[in-house]
């Protein structure tokens, strides 16, 4: 039984090693891919690498990944030791009560520990960011150290230090000489299982960073939204440094094995990973180092904080106003403007905001805002008319126009009859015929407003009889039709033309119909929103001067047309708006790049409290409802 | 700096919004909001069901995987497991990004399927698909765990076993099994906790549409802005898997206790 060939183990074990790194390799090799797709290899190209190393975003985020896990680990490492070691010599009961609460966090949901954390800083006004990230890096390494240290503790030989001291040794000699060597074993996995735990977390981080600080997991959890092969090229890039680091420590050992006999050197087992460790981190420093140059420029040195919708922002124009200024941009993301109402809300800190007009309304009223000072600003006359002077910051006094549009359906013109979209408007997303090719747009305002406007109410509406039966359509609508509910994925799904039809922002419709030109955009006769997103700053912006350039950086031509051209959104800005959508411009031919302004139902979305709230926990149920619904 | 944040958690989720450190009302609300909705409870119930699911898959497919790789030579032996360490130390994020490629419509496991005469439109965006990212990205923890109980196994054991007379199944049904049912419970552990609460595998692998209980405390956070209504649904949740973790525990208890006699 013992030597006997055993050919299901071996293709068990054959199939697991497939199945463990068939997605990694899979990744390595889209991450070279020429085309943006992950599903179609459609050439070599080595663009995406080139887009890593040009954004600062990735880099940073690289860097703070391992910063915080060598850092983490080596204070981890060290605490959680002298802890173990005093445990060992503490009382039972201690021990005991110190062992439950040491299994807490290794007992609990990760979520509910990052929760936990994330209060803790609230509470005691700590400001988020990359000391946050650290200390509750550190908080949760420190019980795995203390698990794999406690182990080899106990099968010490407790006359062991008394041996130490009665042949002379000081206390802190019998710690070091005797007691530490005997233990390095545990202390080597405890550090390594920590490092793992730090550089692989994702959930604590996300709940307790803030001010732009981002690791990897972050990162790629923000920029997953839309298809972007970066993170592609990013992972590669990690497997590769991983791959090293590994190497050095399987090698490394062997090679020094040999050389110390001649020296005598012990417990350089040790110092190799950390070595490799910190050459990695110089590394990433000098890549960043290479980036930034120093001359004499008017922000120089200085930090905007820029909080924005993902994907908004044009490949270049955060680069061209850094090299411009030598400001540096940091910038953070948010999908959802109640997201980042309650960032703002709890006193994080950012120099620009970009909200949608509802919620620059609700801002202005509760006092989060600034006024803008116009004197400062040079841009306001190169915006286009339809986009100025709203009902919800009359006068522009605190908010600059940034992008704009509706809020329509698209459709795939070989698989929807365009007469059915004149027929049924909204309604389409209750006719059976689609069922189950259809995706519907994750916002409570959207979703509320189809309905609303698929009955022939006012997106506005204050009535709750109203609100019921919009919240009856969408019930409807998800238990009927199986719909997907998504929000940025949309785009590139029905870029490669994957459902009939769908909600979407008219921007993504532009960019899905630039991709693809089966696709169409349609508006209903009933009424869609017309919405804006606008440029604020907050009360506690720490750059105000250098907020107001970047407003007006942003509104002129070439920052303009860098955003727009490359996110899809219509700009505010007046010249370009006409460029982009005119002969031989980027959205030639597309109606959904220009917004309608001839139809008496269009409505711009009002702030109302109580409203917002009930449509809130309607659209809770609704999605609850589809969740079930299977 | 271990006790106080769940310290806080259990503070906010019996008191009211918009409190300060120094004034707060007590209430039971939010408990009784959670436990009087049909839906949450059947969020709640599904979440524990997808985790159970995955811990069963990774136990059966991780037993015998860990059987494996204990009875080869030591150097394969060590080959082997760091080959099931390596893919850990690159972040579970993108990994499980990366499945979104493979799945989706024409990926590569799609046209696989499509291939082997498979008719049905979605991959990605189901349970299944979910339940696969579960499985992908906790059956190390199962694997290694018991592969550590099996190793620290003495293997005069099974000799003695086979000397006196024991067929290879019994071997393994007397002897190995309930060696390694140590490695197995930590596996256990191990799989099923992060499993439960996890919310970026159905986000980014079931969609929108498909929400669990980490989906639903992250929500409350991070959109909706009710803190107190999410730590109530953390405390709830952490109570239950505590008592389903010491339920566990009391069980392999039992177990060494019944062989010491």
């Amino acid at each position: 039984m013992k030597k006997g060939n055993r050919p299901f183990g071996k293709i068990l074990m054959i199939l697991m090693i497939v199945f463990f790194y068939l997605p990694i390799v899979y990744m390595i090799i889209f991450s070279f891919n020429e085309g943006k797709s992950l599903t179609s290899f459609t050439g070599f190209s080595l663009r995406w690498y080139q887009h890593m190393l040009e954004s600062n975003d990735m880099m940073e985020s690289l860097y703070t990944t391992f910063s915080v896990a060598i850092i983490a680990t080596l204070i981890s490492t060290v605490v959680g030791t002298i802890a173990a070691i005093g445990l060992s010599k503490s009382k039972k009961i201690i021990r005991d009560i110190m062992e439950q609460v040491d299994n807490l966090p290794l007992m609990n949901p990760e979520i509910v520990t990052a929760i936990g954390f994330m209060l803790l800083f609230i509470t005691f006004k700590v400001e988020k960011g990359y000391v946050t990230m650290l200390l509750a890096h550190i908080a949760f390494c420190i019980p795995y150290v203390i698990l794999s240290v406690m182990p080899k503790i106990r099968s010490l030989d407790p006359n062991l230090a008394d041996a130490a001291m009665d042949l002379g040794a000081t206390p802190s000699q019998a710690l070091v000489k005797v007691i530490v060597p005997q233990i390095t074993p545990g202390i080597i996995s405890g550090s390594l299982i920590a490092f793992t735990m730090s550089v692989d977390d994702f959930i604590i981080s996300y709940f307790v960073t803030g001010g732009g600080v981002k690791n990897l997991s972050i990162m790629v959890y923000t920029m997953s939204k839309r298809v972007n092969p970066s993170i592609n090229a990013i992972s590669t890039l990690v497997v590769v440094i991983i791959t090293v680091v590994l190497v050095l420590i399987n090698v490394a050992p062997a090679f020094l094995a040999k050389r110390a006999k001649k020296d005598e050197i012990k417990g350089r087992r040790m110092m190799v990973p950390a070595v490799a460790a910190i050459c990695v981190v110089l590394a990433i420093v000098g890549v960043r180092g290479l980036n930034n140059k120093a001359s004499s420029r008017p922000y120089e040195g200085q930090t905007l904080y820029v909080y924005n919708w993902g994907e908004y922002t044009g490949e270049n124009i955060l680069r061209d106003f850094e090299e411009e200024t030598g400001a540096k941009v940091v910038m953070e993301n948010f999908d959802s403007n109640e997201q980042m109402y309650i960032k703002v809300a709890n006193g994080e800190a950012y120099d620009i905001l970009v909200p949608s007009d509802y919620m620059i309304q609700r801002l202005i009223q509760e006092g989060y805002l600034q006024k803008l000072d116009h004197s400062k600003l040079d841009c306001m006359d190169k915006l286009t008319d339809d986009v100025k002077n709203l009902p919800y910051d009359p006068g522009n006094e605190y908010s600059v126009p940034y992008f704009w549009g509706t809020v329509g359906i698209v459709y795939d013109k070989n698989k929807v009859d365009i007469r059915d979209l004149e027929r049924e408007g909204y309604n389409i997303f209750l006719d059976e015929k689609y069922r189950g090719d259809i995706y519907l747009y994750d916002s409570e305002r959207d979703a509320f407003m189809m309905a609303l406007k698929a009955l022939g109410y006012s997106m506005n509406t204050e009535n709750s009889q109203e609100l019921q039966e919009a919240f009856d359509w969408l019930v409807q609508c998800v238990q009927t039709m199986e719909p997907e509910i998504v929000m940025d994925e949309i785009i590139d799904n029905m870029a490669q033309g994957r459902k009939a039809l769908g909600l979407i922002y008219s921007g993504d419709a532009t960019y899905v119909m630039d991709e693809n030109e089966d696709m169409g955009y349609y508006l209903p006769e009933t009424g869609t929103n017309l919405w804006s997103d606008a440029m604020v700053i907050p009360k506690n912006a720490k750059n105000p001067e250098l907020a107001h350039a970047f407003i007006n950086y942003a509104s002129d031509y070439a920052g303009a047309y860098d955003n727009s051209s490359y996110v899809g959104y219509t700009s505010a800005n007046q010249e370009v708006m006409e460029d982009l959508s005119g002969e031989g411009g980027d959205f030639e031919g597309i109606n959904a790049y220009i917004p309608r302004s001839d139809n008496e139902m269009d409505e711009v979305f009002v702030y109302n409290e109580a409203t917002k709230k009930e449509i809130s926990n309607l659209w809770s149920k609704v999605k609850i409802a589809a969740s079930n619904a299977d | 700096m271990l006790v106080l944040p769940m310290a806080l958690i259990a503070l906010y989720s019996v008191t009211e919004p918009g409190n300060t450190i120094i004034s707060f009302s007590f209430t039971l609300d939010h408990y009784v909001k959670f436990f009087t909705d049909p839906d949450f409870l059947i969020i709640l119930w599904r979440s524990i069901l997808i985790a159970v699911k995955t811990t069963v898959i990774c136990l059966i497919l991780g037993y015998p995987v860990a059987y494996y790789i204990a009875r080869c030579k030591e150097k394969v032996q060590n080959i082997l497991v760091l080959c099931i360490t390596i893919p850990m130390w690159i972040n579970m994020l993108v990994r499980t990004y990366a499945w979104i490629g493979l799945l989706s419509e024409g990926g590569l496991i799609w046209q696989i399927f499509h291939f082997f005469g498979w008719n049905g439109s979605e991959l990605l965006y189901t349970e299944g698909s979910v339940l696969l990212g579960m499985v992908y990205n906790f059956l190390p923890f199962m694997i290694l765990q018991i592969n550590t109980a099996l190793c620290k196994m003495d293997h005069s054991l099974l000799e003695a076993s086979a000397d006196l007379g024991a067929a290879p199944a019994q071997t393994f049904l007397r002897v190995t099994l309930p060696l390694s049912l140590p490695g197995v419970i930590n596996g256990i552990t191990l799989v099923f906790l992060p499993a439960v609460s996890s919310f970026f595998i159905p986000k980014l692998l079931g969609g929108g549409q498909y929400f669990l209980i980490g989906n639903l405390i992250e929500n409350q956070f991070i959109t909706v802005g009710e803190w107190n209504f999410g730590s109530a649904i953390s405390m709830i949740m952490a109570v239950i898997m505590m008592l389903l973790m010491m339920a566990v525990r009391r069980i392999e208890l039992r177990n060494q206790g019944g062989k010491g006699e």
